[in-house]
């Protein structure tokens, strides 16, 4: 499994745009997570994986909730850290290249 | 029931994140110099002093880089707590944002994981384990950390 900063930042923004679930972003975390744990993740470019690992961290839970059907965190909250995790990656990307994250969130499309 | 009731009462098998910590080993491919630590003997029971010890040795550098950020705890009964960063939630009342905890049982090498959900007293009030079976439940605790239910 390749992960990407733009692959990261763009769950973030569907999640944002609504074009995807917390739920969903959550379990695409979370596939990272394992995938990472059982050393098959790959980092593109290497030299960005804190960040990429903070980005996918943070996705990781973003569906927890303060009480039933309330998310804890707003959207704010969580552009804050899409930024603060991911700084301006992205800002330069030359038209939809989300081909790669979309694959990944259809494979998970089956748990939902 | 408290906080600290329901971790323990979390399978740790059931919650397995990783059963493989020799697995970041091979990915990170970093030779990183271990310290000289005094032997461990059989049956010799560990202090958390001595378990922090043995993990700043081995485990640490792994788990801690990855899920630590936020600190780490070793526990009498030889499992050690990493926490990540508070994540802040700026518009949810007296709750300040969730982290995500991963607990490394050095006695079996079993991994598990949840999200916490902290006050702004740094009180835990909701957990969340990570479930094989997808079951996603959030277990509310008061600011005394008595449990009060979940959904």
């Amino acid at each position: 499994m390749e992960v990407d900063l733009q692959a990261v930042r763009r769950v973030f923004e569907d999640v944002l745009n609504g074009r995807m679930l917390r739920e969903q972003a959550d379990r695409w975390a979370y596939a990272v997570v394992q995938a990472e744990e059982s050393g098959v993740v790959k980092y593109s470019p290497p030299r960005e994986r804190e960040r990429i690992w903070a980005g996918v961290m943070y996705l990781y839970g973003i569906d927890a909730m303060k009480a039933p059907n309330a998310y804890l965190h707003s959207n704010d909250d969580i552009r804050e850290a899409m930024m603060a995790s991911l700084g301006g990656v992205g800002d330069n990307l030359a038209g939809d290249d989300s081909a790669g994250t979309r694959a990944a969130v259809a494979m998970l499309e089956p748990l939902f | 029931m408290t906080v600290d009731d329901f971790r323990s009462g979390i399978d740790a098998a059931s919650l397995d994140v990783g059963r493989r910590p020799d697995a970041t080993t091979v990915r990170s491919a970093v030779v990183v110099p271990l310290r000289q630590i005094p032997p461990t003997y059989p049956n010799q029971r560990l202090s958390p002093e001595r378990l922090h010890q043995i993990d700043r040795a081995f485990f640490g550098p792994f788990f801690r880089e990855k899920y630590g950020t936020g600190g780490d705890k070793a526990l009498e009964n030889g499992r050690i707590r990493y926490y990540g960063p508070v994540q802040r939630a700026n518009n949810a009342g007296e709750l300040a944002g969730r982290r995500y905890v991963h607990e490394f049982d050095t006695m079996t090498g079993c991994t598990r994981g949840w999200h916490e959900t902290l006050d702004r007293m740094g009180n835990v009030r909701q957990v969340r384990p990570e479930r094989p079976d997808g079951v996603i439940g959030h277990y509310q605790f008061d600011s005394n950390g008595r449990y009060k239910g979940s959904w």
